[in-house]
């Protein structure tokens, strides 16, 4: 098994990795998918379907948004299940206990997981250290994580759109970034919230988590600088020859990282470390 | 290079983790010299480079308590493994009334009577533990060995300590890595927390240890804990 320290260090803020990449998507389904206007890069999702249809995973497990800020997890086997799955959440997706049931019960071998950066540091925690018999970890093949600077309080956010912008959570139809705004389309129109205002409905836990580009993972992958384009960070030699794999078959395009998005990226994984020790020591 | 020596010696108990760790005999001889009672070879008077101690340390038993204040002295690593060993497990539950009569007071984790340097709850751990953890031990660094290492300066973890620590002091996110690794299905999600059935929780500490927000807390309190006693040893108290 490979061997991964994980350090977390505000010197080393990206911690280990093999490579980092600029990646687009090159599959046409994914690209009609996201549409025109989407700022991402799509490689997440043209990654999971090269895997899952050249045989490499069994399965991936996946958020998939329900209504407004509301998802669920879902093992998808075949490409359209994960098209369907593509895009940002808006929300934490939780792992529930119907889901430990389906991978142990379900006839799948390799499972790969997208997740945010607390979910992979469990799934590393349960790959490299079994505490439990009853851990899938054998089932774990891959752990992706996506940049996470931290979750909504589902309920507190979707109140305070309710009470200052007159919208209820059930007219809200999808939620993007926009520079320093989120726009919130809703069924009459969209309104656009400073994130500034936002922020104060974060998690109080994602504040004192330190993990910006999910260092427990095989691969990070989040928005580049770049519109669309996705920074994807490799930190296993699985991780990078997947990339490359998926590169070489078509699904993928990648090119060097620009200084800019990597300067990025670095500033705000040093500012979640940061921020973690300032509010952790306030609840120790 | 010779192979470092192991000890695996069991204080009682349910037998799961001696068994666990019978499961992983083929291969942890060959990456270890290992010494136990199944393999008919323990002498707790010679060195070790590790020793494993399964079990909770029954404080009624001058035996075993000598037994095992022999082990850390002989030891340069000492793991406590499985719950009962590390966090006391179900076996805190004893409370006089059975047969024969164990009471709260008697059984405890080994970290009560001894130094402990790595805590490994699970109940019991899955055999594979042990291998990856000798494993990291030799390279000797990384987020999870800082775990287990401050779960033997806090020996005090379960579903309990989960639900104060974190869900009711509001820093669960809602990732649902507690209620994957519940081996008795005692935590359950709703509305996107999860919620603990007290009857369930056979504090084993597992839900602990797997949760981002609880093992960070723990982390950096076990660092607070030898940065203060590191300083009272300077000033003398």
């Amino acid at each position: 098994m490979a061997y991964q320290p994980v350090v977390i260090d505000p010197e080393n803020p990206l911690g280990y990795y093999t490579g980092i990449y600029l990646a687009q998507t090159a599959d046409e389904r994914v690209k009609r998918k996201l549409g025109p206007d989407y700022k991402g890069g799509g490689a997440v999702t043209s990654i999971l379907l090269y895997l899952v249809e050249h045989g490499v995973v069994d399965a991936v497990v996946v958020a998939r948004r329900k209504k407004g800020l509301y998802g669920e997890t879902i093992i998808a086997k075949t490409p359209e299940e994960i098209l369907e799955a593509t895009g940002p959440k808006w929300s934490i997706v939780p792992y529930t206990l119907g889901l430990r049931e389906k991978l142990t019960s379900m006839d799948v071998g390799r499972v790969a997981f997208v997740g945010l950066p607390c979910q992979a540091q469990f799934l590393r925690q349960v790959k490299m250290f079994p505490l439990m018999e009853s851990d899938f970890s054998k089932k774990i093949y891959l752990i992706i994580s996506l940049f996470c600077m931290g979750t909504f309080a589902v309920e507190s956010f979707l109140n305070y759109i309710k009470k200052s912008y007159h919208v209820s959570p059930d007219e809200i139809e999808n939620i993007s970034i926009n520079g320093d705004e989120l726009v919130v389309k809703h069924v009459r129109g969209e309104i656009r919230i400073p994130i500034r205002d936002a922020l104060f409905h974060l998690q109080h836990g994602c504040l004192t988590c330190p993990d910006y580009t999910g260092l427990f993972a095989d691969l990070s992958a989040g928005k580049a600088l770049k519109p669309g384009f996705t920074l994807l960070i490799t930190r296993t030699k699985l991780a990078d020859k997947i990339v490359r794999e998926a590169s070489n078959t078509g699904y993928l395009k990648l090119s060097e990282p620009d200084e800019e998005s990597l300067k990025i990226v670095i500033e705000k994984a040093r500012e979640k470390i940061m921020r973690s020790y300032k509010y952790l020591s306030t609840v120790l | 290079m010779s192979k470092p020596t192991i000890l695996i010696y069991d204080l009682g108990g349910c037998e799961g983790c001696p068994l666990s760790i019978m499961r992983v005999y083929p291969q942890l001889i060959n990456i270890a010299d290992v010494y136990t009672k199944c393999l008919g070879k323990v002498d707790l008077d010679r060195e070790y480079d590790y020793a494993v101690v399964t079990g909770p340390i029954c404080i009624n038993s001058p035996k075993h308590v000598e037994e095992l204040k022999k082990i850390r002295k002989n030891s340069r690593v000492l793991i406590a493994y499985g719950s009962c060993a590390s966090v006391g497990g179900i076996i805190l539950y004893a409370r006089g009334g059975q047969e024969p009569r164990p009471e709260h007071r008697v059984y405890a984790p080994i970290s009560r009577v001894v130094r402990v340097d790595y805590a490994i709850p699970g109940c019991p751990p899955a055999p594979q533990m042990l291998i990856s953890l000798l494993n990291c031990i030799r390279r000797g660094k990384g987020y999870f060995l800082d775990l287990f290492r401050a779960v033997a300066l806090n020996p005090k973890l379960s579903g309990f300590d989960l639900m104060d620590e974190v869900v009711l002091n509001g820093l669960c996110v809602g990732c649902g890595a507690c209620v994957l690794s519940c081996p008795t299905n005692a935590l359950q999600m709703i509305d996107n927390r999860p919620d603990l059935i007290p009857e369930k929780c056979i504090r084993c500490g597992t839900c602990t240890v797997r949760c981002p927000r609880f093992s960070q807390i723990l982390i950096q309190r076990s660092r607070l804990l030898q940065k203060a006693s590191s300083l009272s040893r300077i000033s003398g108290v």
